[in-house]
Formats: C-alpha cells, structure tokens, sequence
C-alpha cells in the first residue's frame, strides 16, 4: 500500500490450488485403483485355487474344465 | 483381507474435512498479503506438504531402520508407503512453490538451494521406486529398500548444507526463525495468517497419516495376492 | 505376516575372526590384491575408464568452448564431472565381475567378516579411481596448460574419492544384484553423491582460483564428515547387501 498497489496475482493462486487438488486427487484415485485391482486380483486367484485344490481326487478329469470358471464377480463390495 | 477398520474410515472422514477447512482458512479467512497478493495464499499449502513430506522421508528411514533390525516385512511395508505418500507432497510442495516463484520471483525455477536441493530430495526417492521395481525377491527389496531409504534420508540434509556452502546467498524466504535480508517474497504473518497456517500444518499431518494408512493396507493386500499367486502356480 | 524367508544355513564361521586385527587387514589386502592382479593382467577397466575420461574431456572441449578465460573457472567442474562419470564405469565393473563369476559367492564363504569384503572392495575401486586420477590430471594440464598436478588438489582428489568409493561400492553391490544393473547404479548414485561432488568442487574451484583457506574451510569440512559418516554407514549396513 505504501509503494504500489497490490498486484492482482489470483490467477497464480488458482493454479497453485488446481494442481495441489488435481496431484493429491490423481494420488487418492490411483490408491483407489490399485486397491480395486488387487481385490479383482485376489478373489480370481482364490477361485482359480479352490477349484484346483478341492476336487484333488478327480483332478484329471476336472482340472481343464475347471481351471477356466473363475466367474467375474465385477467389483468386489470390500472397501 | 481383513475388513476396512473403522477407525480408518473415520479418519478418511476427518481428513477431507480438515482439508476443506484448511482451504477455506488459506483462501477466504486469511487476510491477502498486500505486497504479492493472492499468490501468497499458495504459502499454506506449501509448507503443510513440504512439512509433512520431510517428516515421512524421515520417518521412512526410520523404518528402514526397523526393518533391518526386525527383519519384519511390516515395516517394509511402512517404509514403502511412507517414501511414496512423502513423494506425492513433496512434488506439491515444489509445483506450488514454482507457480508462486513466477509472479514473486519472476521466474519458475532459481538454483537456489532450497529448490536444488528440494529437487535433489525427489529425485532420491523418484530412484527409491526404481531399485524396488528392479529386484523380484521380497525379502531382498526390502532389505534394499530399508538400506536405500536411510542413505537418501542422510544424505538429503548434508544436500542441503553443502549447497547452501556453495552459493553465499539465498533468495528463499524464510518465514519462521531467522530473518533473511536477501530473500525475496519474505512477508510477516499476522495473527490471523498463523491461524490459517497452523491449520494447514495439522491438517496435512492427519491427511498424510490418513494415506499413509491407506496406503500401507494396500501393500499389505498386495503381498496377500502375491502369496496367493506363488500357490496357485506351485 | 504368516510367510518368513526360507530359513537358510547361517555362516557362522563368519565371524570367528573379525575382531582380529592383523587378519582383518590382511584379508582386505589380499582382496585388493585380487583385484588389482586381475587388472593388470587384463586392463580392460583402467582401459575403459580411461578413454571414457578422456572423450569426456573432449567433449566438454567443444560443449563448453574452453578458452582461457572459461578455463579458469571450470576447469575443476570438468573434472570432477569426468571422475564422477567414468567412476560408475568402473564400479559396475568391478562388482559386475564379482557377481558374474560366481566370485561373490566364494568371498562369501571365506571364513572372513563381511565388512572385509566391503573395504577389499571399496579400497580398490578407489585405487582405479587414483590411478585414473593420475594420468588424467597431467595430461589435461598439457592439454589446457593449467598446472593440476598440485599436492593440495591431489589431497582434495583423494578425499572426494574416498568417499565417491565408499558410497559407490556400496550402492553397486546393490544395483549389481538387480534386474537393470546397469542403468540402475547412476540413477541410485548421483543423487546421493551430488553433496560430496558439490562440496570437492567447491574446494578445488577455491584452491585452482587461489581462495583463502577461510573461504573453503566449510565445504572442506563437509568433505571429511561425507567421508567418515558414509563409510560408516556402508560399514554397518554392508553385511546386509551380501546376505544370501
């Protein structure tokens, strides 16, 4: 006030706020995704072993039509 | 996989509240500095993230620490997420201080040492990510890891004095402590720019600990689906 | 976590000799010796690291158009930016071999503290850095017509090497045991050496340009803490890089 008037920089501030929104959404969206992943991950691998695992007296029979029925649950409700 | 506690969610909760208020306190409560404007704003935002980052690389080698004494793949998974939460902020800390630069410094990036040796920091740890991505062993990354995050944590300050040794001036302000005659952008805080920036300071510190969090359940799920995966093909 | 590591034989035999001092010293000689045999018989590092130095130097000739007057101020940068670089050359060497031919493993089990394996290792990189060194400094002081070849530099030369080694080695014997070796051992390394490189430049930059000894007794003082808090601490988490 003294020397100048205040210089308007409130587009620098704008931006400055985007991007520190923008980086810690992306962060908590790919938190998000890994998660989702790794769940979709787990619940195919828990049904590939359990039919490889359970029926162990037939498994030559019912290794092959078996293996391939992980039956997509989509998402998991898990969160 | 054991169920989401509820504690965290709770504290999920908690964070996105404390960072709508921190904003609202950084945007609207504090008074605009009258020298640079609204950039100035940009101040909170930026030493919250920076603050916390440095703790978390910290606290990393800390675990790193543990790690190698224990031999607990549980601190490793600490430290992993620890280095990575630290690195996302810190990269905030760096973008908001660059945007701020231009108008106050009329450039986006000085050799100052602050920044060198802030950008030095990221590139140890951008490094971190990449020795674990190179070793297949859980046992061996971790162990790597631990021995990676210490050095980087010591080294990081010695960065810094020894910068700072080879430029005789800095034009980084400094906010808190000593005066700097030098600097550029330097302002004093009144009381209601404290308010806000001791806000941003505790609301950074549980959004950090609350993605730390996360963040740590998410390695662990991954290790559940790594073991899974070893059975499945044994 | 239920999953621990396959539980694998200790070597217990590792330590019975650790705290005897001649043995100690006479097994990080004989690795030493080792190395600097096996070098000489078949020179492919020094060979290397010396042409690379020397392209470096080149190229920085014609990049930096190093008349005289540039000369005097960047002359120490040139140098030290040719050591940093033609000493990862080596250090991926020297642990590359180690790895590849199962030598590691035989270290391993010699009946020596692993910190031996760490100095032996060490001690000798800084030896092909020295040697180096050596002829690399007379031959751009003919080129340049500065004179380098001065015992204090060469002082600062040895202390910035220590160090350089001591991170180095420890960091190699890392990125060595990984998927990317090679590309690896720069990006983990710079960084963390960028404080020592900065703080020998510093110095050399003072002693070519006559400095005070006032002006670089700081960053000649973070010299020497570089070199003692990274030796140690290489000493202390070295057995951990080499565990099987």
């Amino acid at each position: 006030m003294l020397l100048e008037t205040t210089p308007d920089t409130s587009a620098f501030m704008i931006a400055g706020y985007t991007v520190a929104f923008v980086v810690m959404g992306l962060y908590v969206a790919s938190l998000f995704i890994r998660n989702r992943n790794l769940d979709r991950d787990a619940e195919m691998l828990k049904t590939l072993f359990e039919a490889e695992s359970s029926p162990s007296s037939k498994k030559e029979a019912g290794k092959s039509a078996k293996k391939p029925a992980p039956k997509k649950k989509s998402v998991s409700k898990k969160k | 996989m054991q169920k989401r506690p509820i504690l965290l969610t709770m504290l999920d909760v908690v964070s996105v509240i404390m960072l709508a208020i921190s904003t609202y306190l950084a945007l609207f409560y504090a008074p605009t500095e009258l020298v640079m404007g609204d950039v100035q704003r940009v101040f909170y935002f930026h030493i919250g993230t920076a603050w916390t980052a440095l703790l978390g690389f910290i606290f990393a080698a800390g675990a790193g620490i543990t790690y190698l004494v224990t031999k607990d793949l549980r601190w490793d998974r600490v430290g992993v997420a620890a280095v990575e939460v630290s690195t996302v902020f810190f990269l905030i800390t760096i973008m908001l201080g660059s945007i701020w630069a231009y108008p106050a410094w009329n450039t986006w990036w000085t050799w100052d040492p602050r920044l060198t040796s802030a950008a030095i920091t990221e590139l140890i740890y951008a490094a971190y990510f990449m020795l674990r991505q190179g070793i297949d062993d859980v046992e061996k990354r971790a162990r790597f890891g631990a021995i990676y995050t210490i050095i980087g944590g010591i080294s990081a300050p010695l960065t810094f004095m020894s910068i700072r040794w080879a430029q005789s001036r800095t034009i980084h302000p400094v906010i808190i402590g000593a005066e700097n005659a030098t600097a550029k952008g330097d302002f004093s805080m009144t009381p209601d720019m404290l308010t806000a920036f001791l806000f941003a300071l505790l609301a950074f510190t549980i959004i950090f600990i609350d993605l730390l969090w996360n963040r740590i359940r998410l390695e662990s799920k991954q290790s559940e689906v790594d073991q899974l995966k070893m059975k499945v093909t044994n | 976590m239920k999953k621990q590591s396959p539980p694998h034989p200790p070597l217990t035999i590792n330590n019975s000799l650790s705290s005897n001092h001649p043995s100690f010293l006479k097994a990080v000689f004989a690795i030493l010796q080792k190395d600097i045999s096996a070098e000489f018989r078949s020179r492919e590092l020094l060979s290397a690291m010396l042409v690379f130095s020397l392209l470096v130097i080149l190229i920085f000739n014609f990049a930096l158009e190093l008349d005289v007057k540039v000369r005097q101020s960047i002359t120490a940068g040139v140098l030290w930016t040719t050591f940093a670089f033609a000493g990862t050359l080596g250090l991926n060497r020297s642990m590359a071999v180690e790895k590849d031919r199962g030598c590691l493993d035989g270290l391993l089990l010699a009946p020596v503290d692993r910190s031996v394996i760490f100095f032996g290792k060490m001690l000798s990189n800084l030896t092909f850095m020295l040697i180096v060194t050596i002829i690399i400094l007379p031959v751009y002081s003919v080129l340049y017509n500065v004179n380098l070849f001065r015992l204090d530099l060469l002082g600062v030369i040895l202390l910035g090497s220590i160090g350089y080694s001591a991170v180095g080695t420890l960091i190699a014997a890392m990125t060595v045991q990984t998927r990317t070796r090679d590309v690896l051992l720069p990006v983990l390394l710079f960084p963390i050496v960028i404080s020592l490189l900065i703080a020998a430049l510093k110095v050399s930059n003072g002693l070519l340009n006559g400095a005070e000894f006032s002006e670089i007794s700081a960053p000649l003082n973070l010299l020497i803490a570089y070199d003692v808090i990274f030796i140690s601490i290489a000493f202390m988490v070295f057995d951990y890089v080499v565990e099987e």
